[in-house]
C-alpha cells in the first residue's frame, strides 16, 4: 500500500517567542516493511540552525534553533511511503511468555532493536503494580506471548473508552488506567506498563493511520493527529509485532511508522524549549491518503 | 622522630600508663578487622606515633585542639553543609577528629588496585558507548546496561572530547575480616567528597601540626594540581576557561562546588549562565558571550540537556549534547558515565577485568549476583537470608525496597515473600550481594578511643601519564557499631585520612601540614548571574543600613522626646513605612513597639530580618567569589536577627540591636572596600549600594526638608546622612534648609551626599565592560549624565519635592537599565504542547 501523507502542525502563541529550540521527529524513515518514496519537511519561521541526525532508535531527528521573534510556528511534513505487511505470525505458535522474558533479559544485542531497551521503566512509563496485576490476567502460565499480548490489546479496546477530553499529553498511564479512558497515547502507555511489569519487552510507536477507511469499513480512531501504538517482542525468532490497542488491530498496512522508542518521551514529534510563549494554541491537520495504484516514482511537487 | 617500626614494637613497648588508659575499653568487634590494634589487642606499628602523641598531650589538650579544628571548620563556612534553608538546615560539619592512619606499603597496594579498577571502568564505558563488543561477545547481557537510567542513549557513538570518559574516578572501599580491601561501589557520575577531604585535612592539620609533620603525612595538594592541569589541558581555544557546572545552591554538596571552584580557580556556573550557539558553549558575562571549552560537571548527566536528555530539567543547557557530539565542548566526566555505578555491573566487572585488561583484579569487589540471569537468580533466592538485596540500577525500588538495600534476614516474613516474588517476576531489577563486614578505626569519645566501622572513598584523576591517586581520602565513620557495609551509605561523621610517607621527608618551605596550592586565579569576565547577585547584594546591604539608621535615629529621638520634634518623628515613621519596615496603619502612640517590629517581624516585607535574609541568600549563590570573612559577617547578622526579642524593655533593646547590626554591616563594608579586588564583582556590588543610597537620600530630603521644615527635622536629616559634625563645624547656627540641603545633596566631597553617589555611579558605568567609544552611550549612561548635570545645574533650594521625586524615578530607571544590559533575564521557559490521538 502506498500513502501520501500531509501533516501540518501549527502553534500560535499569546506572546512573541524570541528564541526557540526544537527537536522534531516528523520525518518517516525506511524500516522493515516500510519504504520512503519521497519526503519533504519544512518549518516556519526560518531557523538559524538546522541539524538533521538519527537518534539511538534510528529515527530521524531535526534540531532547529529559531531566533526570529514569532507568534506562529508551523511544521509541515509531506511524504509518500510504501507499506508492506510482513508475514502474519501465528499467535498460538509464539513462544511462552516466560521464555520471552528470559530471552529478553539474557539478550546479547546492544543495538536499537534489542528487547533489553524496552523491558524497564522509562521516563513516561513507570511500572505500576495495579496495571501489572490487571495485565497478568492475559498471561496465565505457559501462554504464547503473542496470544497473551493480543488478548491484552483487546481487553484495553473493550474496557476503555476513547475520550480525547479525559486526558492530555502529560497524563500518567496510571491515571488513564484508573479512568478507564483516554486516547491512543494513554492506551499504548498502559499496555506497555502492563507488559513491562511482567518483564516483557514493549515499545512505543508513533505514526500515521490511513484517514479514510477502506470501502465498507469504519473510520479508525486516531486518524486526526499523530497516532500511537505498541510493538511487542515475541522472542528472537519472531521479533517485533505491532499491536494497536486503540483500534484492536494487528498492525499490517493501515499504519505508517514515524518513530519508535521506549515511550512518548522518546518520540515526541515536536519537543524543545521556548521562552515566554504564554498561552499556546495548537492545531494539527493530517491526511493519509492511499494511492489508487502504484504511481510512478517521481519527486513530490512542492505545495 | 624515629619511626617505631622495629619488631620489638609489638612487645608492649607502649606500657606508658597514658597509652594504656587511652586503649582501656577499646573493645574490637568479633570477626571484624581493626585498624588500630591487631588480633591480640596490640597497637599496629603505624599507629604508635599517633598514640604516643595523644598520650603525651593528655585528654584536655587533645580536646582543646579538636575544638580548635571544629572552630576552624565553622569559621570557614563548612558549617553550612546543607543548603542554608531558613529552617535550620545549618549543621556543623560532623568531623571525626582522629584521622585514619594508613601505612605507606599498604597504601601503594591500594593505589595499584584502584588504578587498575579505573582503567577497567574506563574500558567498559568505552565499550558500552562504543561498539558494544562486551555484550555481543556474551560477557555482559544487554539488559544489565539497558536497565540503568544513567545509560543515556543519545550518547551512544559519541566520542568523549579529550579522549576519555572518566577524568575523575572514585571508589568506596572497605576492609574485610581477613584484612584485605574490597571495592564496595564505583563513583563516576560526579564523585563528591574531594573538597571535603581537603577541608578536613586543613582543620586537622591545624589541630595536630607537629604530629602531621613528624609522621610525614603525604599532602593532598599534588592531587588537585594534577586534576587542574588535566582539565586545563582540554581547553582547546587556549582561553583557559574551565567552568564547574553546578546544579545550584539547592544541591546538598553545593558548598563543595563553590569551595572547589574557588580553590581550583574555575568559574562556578549554573545552567542558566550558559548558552549553546552553533555547537559552542558560551557563558553569559557582563562583557557578552564568552566561550567555555571545558565543563567539570557536578550536575547529574540526565539533567545536562533538556532537549535530548531529561526534558523536565530546568538546570541544564539546551543543546549541550549536540555541542558535545560535534566536539565543541569537553564535559568531564563524560555525560552518561553513571551507567557503571549500577550494582548490576558489579556482578560482571571482576570477570570483565580478565577479558578487557588481561589481568586478574588486584582489588576484588563485593561479590554480587544479578538476578536477571537464571543461575544467579536461583542462587540469590536460595541464600536470600544471608545476602544484601539491592536494587540493580537505582537507589530504591518503590513499593519493594523503599529505603534501598536490605539484608534478607532483617525482613519480616511478608516483606520477604513479596521481594522473593518480585525477584521471580522481574529479576532484572535486583542484585544479591555478600553482606560484607567492614573494619573499624578509632574515634575519640569522652577522652577515650573507641572502635567504629568506616568506609573510605578514594579519588583518582586522569593525567597525561596515567591515573593519579589522591594520597588520602574521604572517610565516613559510622555512629553505630553495625559493621555491615549496607548500613554505611549515609549518616555518620567524616574523618581525614593520613597516608604515611616512609621515604625521605620533603621538608620544603610549605607551612606544616597545611595543604597549599599556589594557583593563579583566572579573572575572566564576570558571569551575568554573578553580577546580578553582586548588584542586589549591594542594594540589600545598603537598604539594611538605611533601615537601621532610620530606626536608630527614631529610638534616639524617642528617648529624648522632651525636645519635641513631633514632625521629625512622623517623618521617620513615614520613611520606615515607605520601605515596608513598619505597618502602614500603625497607631502612632507607640513607635517604640513598631521599631521593634521592624527589627524582628518577618511578615513585614521591609523588616530587617527579611532584608538580611535576602542579602544572605543573594550572597550564598556567589559564595565562590566572597571571602569567608565576608560570608561569616552576613551569617552572624542573620543569626542576630533570629535572636528572640524580649517583650519588656523594648526601647533600649531595639536601640542596642540596631547599633550592633550597624556595626556588623560596617564590618562587611570594610571587608568589601579593603579586601575585594576592584574587578567587575566589586563594581556591581558598589553600584548597587550607590543607587540604593542615592534613592534613600532623595527620600530623606523630600520627607524631612520639604517646605518650611523644622530645625528638628533638619537635624534628623543631618543625622541620617551622617553629616552633623561637618555641618556644625561650618555653621554656628541652628539648622537652616539651604545649607543642610547643599551638604546632603550637592556637596560632592561628602561621601553621604546625593552628588557623591551619582558621581560614583557614573564612574562605575565608565569602567564596566561593553561600551565602545564610538557607539552612542547606552541608556543607563545617558541617564547618569543627566543626573550629573542636574547636580551641577541647580541650587540646593531648587530641590523641591517634585525634583527629588523625578531624580528618584531616574535612579530606579537607571537600575532597570543596568539590569537589562548586564543581567540574565529570567523568562518562563516552556515546552511545546502536543496533540495525540
Amino acid at each position: 500500500m502506498i500513502y501520501d501523507i500531509h501533516q501540518t502542525t501549527a502553534y500560535s502563541y499569546a506572546h512573541a517567542v524570541p528564541v526557540a529550540r526544537h527537536v522534531v521527529r516528523m520525518v518517516p524513515v525506511a524500516r522493515p516493511g516500510q519504504r520512503v518514496v519521497a519526503s519533504h519537511f519544512a518549518v516556519e519561521p526560518e531557523p538559524v540552525e538546522w541539524i538533521e541526525t538519527r537518534d539511538f532508535f534510528g529515527n530521524t531527528v531535526v534540531h532547529i534553533r529559531i531566533e526570529t521573534p514569532h507568534t506562529q510556528f508551523r511544521v509541515r511534513t509531506r511524504a509518500r511511503v510504501e507499506v508492506t505487511a510482513g508475514p502474519a505470525l501465528d499467535p498460538a505458535a509464539s513462544p511462552a511468555w516466560e521464555a520471552v522474558r528470559e530471552a529478553s533479559s539474557s539478550c546479547l544485542d546492544p543495538g536499537p532493536h534489542s528487547p533489553a531497551h524496552h523491558m524497564f521503566p522509562s521516563p513516561a512509563v513507570p511500572l505500576s503494580p495495579a496495571i501489572t496485576e490487571w495485565t497478568a490476567k492475559s498471561f496465565p502460565p505457559g501462554r504464547p506471548m503473542l496470544a497473551g499480548a493480543i488478548d491484552l490489546m483487546r481487553r484495553i479496546y473493550e474496557e476503555f473508552t476513547y475520550d480525547p477530553r479525559a486526558t492530555d499529553v502529560t497524563t500518567p498511564a496510571l491515571e488513564a488506567f484508573n479512568l478507564r479512558a483516554g486516547v491512543c497515547q494513554d492506551f499504548a502507555h498502559i499496555m506497555i506498563a502492563g507488559l513491562r511489569g511482567l518483564g516483557l519487552p514493549a515499545a512505543y510507536v508513533s505514526g500515521f493511520l490511513r484517514t479514510e477507511p477502506p470501502p465498507g469499513k469504519e473510520r479508525l480512531q486516531g486518524a486526526d493527529a499523530t497516532h500511537a501504538w505498541v510493538s511487542v517482542w515475541c522472542g528472537e525468532e519472531d521479533g517485533w509485532q505491532g499491536l494497536d490497542p486503540t483500534n484492536a488491530l494487528i498492525v499490517a498496512t493501515d499504519h505508517v511508522v514515524l518513530a519508535n522508542g521506549r515511550d512518548y518521551s522518546d518520540v515526541a514529534p515536536i519537543g524543545g524549549v521556548l521562552i515566554g510563549s504564554g498561552k499556546q494554541k495548537l492545531s494539527v491537520e493530517v491526511d493519509v491518503i492511499p494511492m489508487p495504484e502504484a504511481p510512478p516514482a517521481r519527486e513530490l511537487e512542492p505545495d | 622522630m624515629p619511626r617505631r617500626s622495629e619488631p620489638q614494637a609489638r612487645t608492649r613497648r607502649f606500657e606508658e600508663e597514658a597509652v594504656e588508659a587511652l586503649l582501656a575499653g577499646y573493645k574490637t568487634l568479633p570477626g571484624v578487622h581493626d585498624e588500630l590494634v591487631d588480633a591480640e589487642g596490640y597497637p599496629r606499628a603505624h599507629w604508635h606515633s599517633m598514640l604516643a602523641a595523644l598520650a603525651e598531650m593528655g585528654v584536655e589538650e587533645v580536646n582543646r585542639r579538636f575544638q580548635a579544628a571544629d572552630r576552624h571548620l565553622y569559621r570557614s563556612g563548612v558549617f553550612y553543609r546543607v543548603y542554608d534553608d531558613p529552617n535550620g538546615g545549618e549543621r556543623p560539619w560532623p568531623l571525626s577528629h582522629l584521622p585514619l592512619v594508613i601505612d605507606e606499603r599498604e597504601w601503594q597496594a591500594l593505589e595499584r588496585g584502584l588504578i587498575q579498577r579505573a582503567q577497567l571502568v574506563e574500558a567498559v564505558l568505552a565499550d558500552i558507548y562504543g561498539d558494544g563488543q562486551l555484550v555481543r561477545s556474551g560477557a555482559l547481557p544487554a539488559a544489565a546496561i539497558a536497565g540503568s537510567p544513567d545509560f543515556l542513549r543519545p550518547m551512544v557513538g559519541v566520542d568523549p572530547n579529550g579522549g576519555t570518559f572518566l577524568r575523575i574516578y572514585a571508589a568506596d572501599v572497605g576492609r574485610g575480616p581477613d584484612g584485605s580491601w574490597w571495592v564496595v561501589s564505583d563513583r563516576t557520575q560526579s564523585p563528591s567528597g574531594a573538597g571535603y577531604a581537603l577541608e578536613n585535612r586543613i582543620a586537622i592539620g591545624r589541630a595536630l601540626p607537629d604530629l602531621a609533620r613528624s609522621l610525614n603525612v603525604v599532602r593532598l595538594a599534588s592531587y588537585f594540581q594534577a586534576m587542574r592541569a588535566g582539565l586545563t589541558r582540554l581547553d582547546r581555544s587556549g582561553e583557559g576557561r574551565v567552568g564547574l557546572l553546578t546544579p545550584g545552591p539547592l544541591n546538598e554538596t553545593y558548598f563543595e562546588h563553590a569551595y572547589l571552584a574557588r580553590y581550583l580557580g574555575f568559574v562556578l556556573l549554573e545552567g542558566e549562565d550558559l548558552t549553546v550557539r552553533d555547537n559552542v558553549v558560551f557563558v553569559r558575562t557582563v562583557a557578552g558571550l564568552k566561550r567555555v571549552d571545558v565543563l567539570l560537571r557536578r550536575l547529574d548527566s540526565d539533567y545536562a540537556d533538556p532537549l535530548e536528555l531529561n526534558p523536565r530539567s530546568r538546570l541544564g543547557i539546551p543543546g549541550l549534547v549536540q555541542a558535545i557530539r560535534s566536539g565543541g565542548v569537553a564535559v568531564v566526566n563524560a555525560v552518561g558515565v553513571g551507567v557503571v555505578e549500577a550494582p548490576a555491573l558489579m556482578g560482571f566487572l571482576p570477570k570483565l577485568g580478565q577479558r578487557v585488561l588481561g589481568e586478574a583484579p588486584i582489588l576484588p569487589n563485593v561479590a554480587t549476583w544479578w538476578c536477571g540471569q537464571k543461575a544467579e537468580r536461583e542462587r540469590v533466592l536460595d541464600s536470600f537470608e544471608d545476602l544484601v538485596i539491592s536494587p540493580a540500577f537505582q537507589r530504591t525500588l518503590p513499593g519493594l525496597l523503599d529505603k534501598g538495600s536490605v539484608i534478607g534476614a532483617d525482613l519480616d516474613r511478608a516483606h520477604r515473600a513479596r521481594i522473593k516474588a518480585a525477584i521471580r517476576a522481574r529479576g532484572v531489577d535486583f542484585v544479591g550481594q555478600e553482606a560484607a563486614r567492614l573494619s573499624t578505626m578509632p574515634v575519640w569519645r569522652n577522652g577515650k578511643l573507641e572502635p567504629r566501622p568506616f568506609i573510605l572513598r578514594i579519588f583518582l584523576t586522569a593525567t597525561e601519564t596515567g591515573w593519579k591517586v589522591m594520597p588520602g581520602g574521604f572517610c565516613r565513620v559510622s555512629d553505630s557499631l553495625d559493621a555491615r557495609a549496607v548500613t554505611m551509605q549515609s549518616g555518620g561523621r567524616s574523618a581525614d585520612v593520613w597516608v604515611l610517607d616512609a621515604g625521605p621527608t620533603e621538608q620544603t618551605s610549605l607551612l606544616p601540614a597545611v595543604d597549599r596550592v599556589e594557583i593563579k586565579r583566572q579573572t575572566g569576565p564576570l558571569p551575568s548571574r554573578a553580577a546580578d547577585n553582586f548588584f542586589w547584594l549591594g542594594r540589600y546591604i545598603e537598604r539594611a543600613e538605611t533601615t537601621l539608621r532610620l530606626l536608630r535615629t527614631l529610638m534616639g529621638r524617642l528617648s529624648s522626646s522632651l525636645e519635641g520634634g513631633g514632625s521629625s518623628l512622623g517623618g521617620l515613621v513615614s520613611l520606615l513605612q515607605l520601605w515596608g519596615a513598619m505597618p502602614a496603619d500603625l497607631a502612632t502612640t507607640k513607635p517604640a513597639r513598631h521599631a521593634l517590629a521592624a527589627l524582628s517581624r518577618r511578615d513585614l516585607h521591609g523588616s530587617l530580618p527579611n532584608i538580611i535574609e535576602a542579602a544572605r541568600h543573594t550572597a550564598s549563590v556567589i559564595r565562590d567569589r566572597l571571602s569567608p570573612d565576608a560570608w561569616r559577617t552576613l551569617a552572624d547578622l542573620s543569626l542576630m536577627m533570629a535572636e528572640p526579642v524580649p517583650a519588656a524593655s523594648a526601647e533600649p533593646d531595639a536601640y542596642e540591636r540596631s547599633d550592633r547590626a550597624l556595626r556588623a554591616l560596617a564590618a562587611f563594608s570594610g571587608l568589601a572596600s579593603e579586601n575585594m579586588n576592584r574587578l567587575a564583582g566589586w563594581r556591581f556590588l558598589d553600584l548597587g549600594r550607590r543607587i540604593e543610597r542615592a534613592i534613600a537620600t532623595c527620600r530623606f530630603a523630600r520627607t524631612l526638608a520639604g517646605e518650611a521644615p523644622t530645625a528638628g527635622a533638619l537635624d534628623v536629616l543631618l543625622e541620617l546622612c551622617d553629616s552633623q559634625i561637618t555641618y556644625r563645624s561650618r555653621y554656628v547656627m541652628v539648622e537652616s534648609r539651604a545649607p543642610v540641603l547643599d551638604l546632603v545633596l550637592l556637596e560632592s566631597v561628602n561621601p553621604r551626599s546625593l552628588a557623591y553617589q551619582i558621581d560614583a555611579i557614573m564612574a562605575h558605568l565608565d569602567q564596566l565592560p561593553g561600551h565602545l567609544g564610538d557607539e552612542p552611550p547606552p541608556p543607563e549612561e545617558r541617564l547618569a549624565a543627566r543626573l550629573v548635570a542636574s547636580m551641577r545645574a541647580f541650587d540646593a533650594l531648587d530641590f523641591d519635592d517634585a525634583r527629588l521625586r523625578e531624580i528618584e524615578g531616574q535612579l530606579m530607571e537607571l537600575s532597570n537599565d543596568v539590569a537589562e544590559r548586564y543581567f540574565i533575564h529570567r523568562q518562563p521557559v516552556e515546552t511545546p504542547w502536543d496533540l495525540v490521538s
